[in-house]
């Protein structure tokens, strides 16, 4: 290995550096960023595939938010005014900003049950970023903007699908 | 030295991620009080069995689809809405099958069975994600919000 202190380039595995004696042991192992733990901090969001944005207008109702979601199978539509990201509607919204409280989705404009100002993250944001959030917010989509405009979004399954196509999948064994 | 994460994610099996206990209803039991434990306890879904053994699942998805617009009688027993006979899956089995089933089928909770095929609890594609995250480089854990204090907090998020 190459000595941090001299530059020496030293055969595999000695101790001490050939040129200056310096301690090598241990500089050799593997650092914890390295591989797909690394990756997963270097890769961009943009790389992997998102999920197609859905935008609807604020004033759309409740069901046609619903019959979005349900015709493109996302469990996330995104409310875009005048361009600019407002809120998301999400599956969770749905259970419970809409049936638990019984409103009318025929007659609720998406804007009354939307979660507002959601977090969100741009495609130059490393995946771990994303998992990061997931995890420890409990978010499942999230809204990718780079410079006030809307990409597409995030979710849970798009990150195990990275996960699967990188790891697990046809290299597995 | 720490295990690169790729072989970590490749030898695990589903014993070692740390799982939600979940909740299991009745056929009988309604869409009400099923809506009412998803929200209050933030989950994705719910195992529904008999006698023990898991006759179907009801998730946030199956609310899209079949609640959402139709304004179904929250007195509705879920085994009327649930979808039944979902996939399960068994402590033993590789985490990466979990995964596939996840991403390839779009499952996105799988009800753990033990050998004799009784509920035990949930997996969720969150749990896996949890999984992945609790092997990342310091560096990651320590971005805001904290993730360390975020996983020492009890279950429900």
């Amino acid at each position: 290995m190459r000595c941090p202190f001299c530059g020496n380039d030293n055969i595999p595995g000695v101790e001490l550096c050939e040129s200056c004696g310096s301690e090598l042991a241990g500089l050799d192992i593997p650092e914890a960023d390295s591989g797909f733990a690394g990756r997963l901090m270097s890769d961009s969001l943009g790389d992997l595939e998102l999920t197609p944005k859905a935008e609807v207008a604020p004033d759309a109702t409740a069901a046609e938010a619903i019959e979005r979601m349900r015709r493109e199978r996302h469990g996330c539509v995104q409310v875009v005014d005048d361009g600019r990201l407002v809120g998301i509607f999400t599956e969770r919204d749905v259970l419970a900003r809409l049936v638990r409280t019984g409103l009318d989705p025929s007659t609720t404009p998406v804007s009354q049950v939307m979660t507002p100002g959601p977090t969100t993250l741009t495609s130059h944001d490393p995946p771990a970023f994303a998992i990061h959030r997931m995890v420890s917010q409990g978010f499942r989509h999230l809204p990718i903007v780079d410079g006030g405009e809307l990409r597409g979004s995030i979710s849970v399954r798009n990150l195990l699908r990275y996960i699967h196509s990188e790891i697990l999948g046809a290299s597995a064994g | 030295m720490a295990r690169q994460i790729e072989e970590i994610l490749k030898s695990a099996t589903i014993r070692d991620l740390r799982l939600e206990s979940g909740e299991a209803v009745s056929r009988s039991t309604s869409l009400g009080e099923v809506c009412e434990i998803l929200d209050r306890r933030r989950f994705n879904a719910v195992a529904v069995c008999d006698d023990r053994r898991v006759v179907g699942i009801f998730t946030q998805r199956d609310l899209l689809f079949r609640v959402a617009l139709e304004r179904v009688d929250p007195d509705t027993p879920i085994g009327e809405l649930m979808t039944p006979e979902p996939l399960t899956i068994e402590l033993h089995q590789p985490l990466r099958e979990a995964v596939r089933a996840m991403t390839e089928r779009g499952f996105r909770n799988l009800p753990l069975v033990d050998s004799e095929g009784r509920w035990v609890g949930m997996v969720s594609s969150r749990n896996v994600l949890r999984y992945i995250a609790e092997h990342f480089p310091e560096a990651v854990l320590n971005l805001p919000p904290r993730l360390h204090q975020q996983l020492a907090r009890p279950e429900g998020g």
